[in-house]
């Protein structure tokens, strides 16, 4: 599983099953005209070897998620609470400076969606990569850099010691992405968020940048937090499904029951309008409306003025979690 | 029998690039290299390649927003590639644009109905009144409410966003609409409601619309053709269907592999071409099955009634 | 690159020609001359025999010319003020007190803008940095002949620490360089905290924190860098251009620097002494450009290194 050449001096523990649990997150940000409510109550939990895909469109607060739960986002002006907000054990609610940095890097490790702008563009990948080993373990600069050319051939680089000398911007959008994950890998994370890790690609890269983290994934065995927008990025890489609308959790699942059987109104709904699906040109069923303005969510359930099957209650009350499977949930009144 | 909403013959466009380093020559790259197309009037030709492909360029081109650096416009049958911009005025009206930034391309500081109205002000048809009037009347048409007509910009979704930059494209009722990834940007849920915007109102005016995207699934369920570009080439153009059923080039074939599947059971590895590889696999064809004489260079070859694709014949 | 630096220098050439049409013809569309006016008028026939000595009394575009081609030469005519001497010699000795008092208070106050601006972005709306744009703004927008009154009447008059003018010792320098000091250090304050906040607010510097990157080295390894590529390319012409700007601090505290030689070179309508000290600026401030677009080029790798995709 490690390169050959490779070894790591300081062996991860295995054992704990949960490597992320989050329990009633909310995240906010007061601006001079009123609060931001960017997520609203959403739990979800990542087990050991599990990819769990977060499926959402803009300002359904999925990416915000991912930056409370490495605690990534400047405070103030956001807020965070939560009842429980950890990785792999490790209290992010309470976490200090110095043990934020542990866990950055080290427990989680995260891909971002934008490789162009995601290296200082004043240094080399190598220089970048060796930084992130350097900062959690006590390597020589000569060491680093082996385990960086390692890890670069990992993530299917075929010329690692050019890659390394390049600077970003001398390198296309695939391959920055490539190094992007051999810097995520390079201390061994037990979990990888990636945060719509191939959105600013282009299909065929996207395809190979998927394949390449699923088949570390499994081979790493570590835990993966997929993070988009595309329902077919969510079908190609992940087991469970968390379907965010509005800064809540509408749906969860395993994919396959996302796929035959969704639940919830929304999740049925946003299936439907998948351009593609058949052959030939024709309408497609659409959804009426536009994303709720986090800054002035509905209320009651964040989708009922879209819903076809929303009534006067929808519009008050958040429905309840409901369990629909042996790992399913869903939040509807309509399965009340 | 009459012309063709828009035809691009052996459209070509090069771009100079500055050298780069100390001692660095500008360089020449053929963004645009000979490409024919036609778009029939009452259709939808969708565009597709990834980026660098030139599938943007040829658009920029064709509406002449970019100089071509060889080959020929043509607009309802009528030459325009050098036409200046006195004489090119009036065909401007026949050749609209929608792009997929529609926030920097409305003024913030006018109001829905003045942006919707503008081109009826620049071409200086009707009075203020029936422009305001129109401006009214298509902004419904797209879909959205007539007390819009005095909001900004920054007050709509994405999604209503490009719905007023379908309605100012569609004012001048153009017969040709070139749509540049319209959809990209777009919420999957928003995404729907627009591409059903724009097969309607096809259908209702006739219009020719050139779809450019590179999000094939919106493709295939708008676009009655498909023109598919390689590194500046048109490399296989074939009806929707055939594309998505019988692709015959190896890159438009590496394209729709490379599309995820929308079912979690039929996942698979994939093995990957590099560019160098495809480059490389131009297809072969035998001359004689086609009744063809043969050709050592690549060029669009008839295979089918519709279908053609780029080949060497042998 | 190298042609990149040829064709700077043959736009500098351009631009120095026009601004010295400029300047040439702006200073003779200004009515009287320097042998005009006074409370002793000269006698028509003297003045015209003075006009014709330093050939006043041909037209505007043959006395430029005539000017252009001894510049070119590098002879930048006679001061008229004092005929015996020539342009080199008067400005030689001017040079020296600007040039201390420009190069200490560039070389004191930037460093304490910088400063003000890197706490200012760190501590973004916080006390620190409203303290920070406070002084930054006073600095800016204070006309500098009042910080330099205040100056001198606080540590002058009231204290009496320092003399309130005079250039001859080094304690004479003290309050003429503080005064000085404050458009560097307000214009880089201003022009680091924004550039800070610029950088910090790039995608690179979230990846940097998700890392586990200790702070202290996200910001001295990674975002000072960055915003230290801008700041440089404002560096040289800023400068130059706070050099014009001691003009009056020369003035307040009687610095016998080339600013006072810039006043009374207008008041005294000595055409050659202020064509030369316009040109010398012109001239400064594009190499100061050229240099600064160079320094960018070296600092940055984009340019360094040219793209080689794959």
């Amino acid at each position: 599983m490690i390169p050959a050449g490779l070894s790591f001096p300081f062996p991860q523990k295995r054992g704990d099953m949960r490597l992320v649990e989050i329990t009633d997150l909310t995240v906010s940000f007061p601006q001079a005209d009123g609060i931001v409510q960017a997520v609203r109550g959403a739990s979800f939990h990542v087990d050991e070897g599990e990819s769990v895909g977060i499926v959402g469109e803009s300002g359904s607060g999925k990416s915000v998620t991912c930056m409370a739960a490495l605690r990534l986002l400047r405070q103030p002006p956001a807020r965070i609470t939560a009842t429980t907000m950890t990785l792999d054990g490790i209290n992010m609610l309470a976490a200090d400076r110095k043990t934020l940095a542990g866990v950055r890097g080290r427990v989680a490790a995260m891909v971002f969606q934008d490789p162009m702008t995601a290296f200082d563009p004043a240094y080399t990948i190598g220089a970048q990569i060796v930084e992130t080993i350097r900062a959690h373990r006590e390597v020589s600069k000569a060491e680093a850099r082996r385990e960086a050319e390692g890890l670069l051939a990992k993530v299917e680089i075929r010329t690692p010691g050019a890659v390394l000398d390049s600077y970003p911007h001398q390198l296309s959008g695939g391959m920055l992405q490539r190094a992007m994950i051999a810097m995520a890998l390079s201390c061994q994370p037990r979990i990888l968020i990636a945060d719509e890790p191939t959105t600013a690609l282009d299909v065929t890269v996207q395809a190979q940048i998927l394949q390449l983290i699923k088949g570390l994934q499994d081979e790493l065995g570590m835990g993966l937090v997929m993070v988009t927008h595309d329902l077919g990025v969510i079908a190609e890489t992940v087991d469970r499904v968390v379907v965010m609308y509005g800064g809540r959790v509408m749906e969860e699942a395993p994919v396959a029951a996302i796929f035959d059987d969704a639940k919830h109104p929304y999740t049925r709904a946003l299936m439907a309008s998948m351009p593609g699906q058949v052959g030939g040109r024709r309408r497609l069923t659409e959804i009426p409306g536009s994303s709720p303005n986090p800054a002035d969510p509905p209320g009651g359930c964040p989708f009922h003025p879209r819903c076809g099957e929303a009534d006067a209650r929808c519009a008050v009350e958040m429905p309840p979690v409901v369990v629909t499977g042996e790992a399913s949930r869903a939040a509807c009144w309509r399965l009340t | 029998m009459t012309a063709p909403a828009l035809e691009l013959r052996g459209l070509t466009k090069d771009f100079l690039l500055p050298g780069s380093g100390w001692w660095g020559k500008p360089r020449t790259v053929h963004a645009v290299r000979a490409v024919d197309l036609v778009l029939p009037r009452n259709a939808i030709v969708g565009l597709v390649g990834e980026s660098g492909s030139g599938k943007t360029t040829t658009g920029m081109v064709a509406l002449r927003l970019s100089e071509p650096t060889g080959g020929q416009i043509l607009l309802d049958g009528t030459d325009i590639t050098t036409l200046d911009s006195v004489a090119l005025k009036p065909f401007r009206r026949k050749l609209q644009v929608v792009f997929q930034d529609s926030y920097s391309a409305l003024d913030p500081m006018l109001t829905l109905a003045q942006i919707v109205a503008e081109p009826l002000h620049i071409h200086g048809i009707g009075t203020a009144k029936e422009q305001a009037e129109q401006a009214r009347h298509w902004l419904e048409r797209v879909g959205l409410h007539a007390s819009y007509a005095n909001r900004y910009p920054h007050e709509l979704s994405g999604g209503q966003r490009q719905r007023v930059a379908i309605a100012r494209a569609l004012i001048l009722k153009p017969t040709v609409l070139i749509a540049d990834e319209p959809t990209s940007a777009l919420d999957v849920s928003v995404k729907a409601q627009i591409i059903n915007l724009l097969q309607d109102l096809q259908a209702e005016m006739g219009l020719s619309i050139l779809f450019i995207s590179h999000d094939l699934s919106v493709v295939r369920s708008l676009t009655d053709t498909v023109a598919v570009m390689f590194n500046g080439r048109i490399v296989e153009q074939a009806p929707t269907e055939a594309i998505f059923t019988d692709a015959r080039h190896p890159y438009t074939r590496s394209l729709l592999d490379a599309v995820p599947v929308m079912n979690p059971r039929d996942r698979r590895h994939r093995t990957f071409q590099t560019r160098a590889e495809l480059e490389a696999a131009t297809p072969r064809l035998s001359a004689a099955a086609l009744g063809l004489a043969p050709d050592a260079t690549a060029r669009l070859v008839r295979v089918g009634a519709d279908h053609l694709v780029e080949a060497i014949l042998t | 690159m190298i042609g990149f630096i040829i064709r700077r220098l043959l736009s500098i050439s351009v631009t120095f020609i026009i601004v010295s049409i400029l300047i040439f013809t702006m200073m003779h569309a200004i009515p009287g001359g320097p042998f005009d006016g006074g409370e002793m008028p000269l006698p028509p026939e003297v003045r015209a025999k003075m006009m014709a000595q330093f050939g006043l009394d041909q037209p505007v575009w043959v006395q430029y010319l005539k000017y252009m081609s001894g510049v070119i030469r590098l002879d930048f005519g006679v001061p008229f003020q004092s005929p015996g001497e020539t342009m080199f010699s008067l400005l030689a000795d001017a040079w020296v007190p600007s040039l201390v008092l420009g190069g200490l208070g560039v070389l004191i106050g930037a460093p304490l803008g910088i400063l003000l601006g890197i706490a200012a972005a760190l501590h973004r709306n916080s006390w620190i940095d409203y303290l920070a744009s406070g002084v930054a703004t006073l600095g800016l927008t204070v006309p500098v002949f009042v910080t330099s009154m205040l100056l001198i009447l606080i540590f002058a008059v009231w204290l009496n620490w320092f003399p309130a003018s005079g250039w001859g010792d080094p304690i004479n320098w003290v309050l003429p360089i503080a005064a000085y000091a404050t458009i560097p250090m307000a214009t880089y304050a201003r022009y680091t905290r924004s550039a800070m906040l610029d950088t910090l607010n790039k995608p690179f510097v979230t990846v940097l924190r998700a890392k586990g990157l200790p702070e202290n080295k996200i910001i001295y390894g990674h975002v000072l860098r960055n915003s230290a590529i801008p700041m440089v390319t404002v560096f040289l012409p800023m400068f130059i251009g706070t050099a014009t700007g001691s003009i009056f601090v020369e003035a307040m505290f009687r610095v016998p620097g080339l600013g006072s030689y810039f006043v009374s070179s207008i008041r005294t309508r000595d055409y050659p002494l202020e064509m030369a000290l316009m040109l010398m600026l012109t001239v400064m401030f594009c190499v100061a450009y050229l240099l600064s677009d160079i320094a960018y080029a070296l600092l940055n790798p984009r340019i360094r290194y040219g793209d080689r995709k794959g």
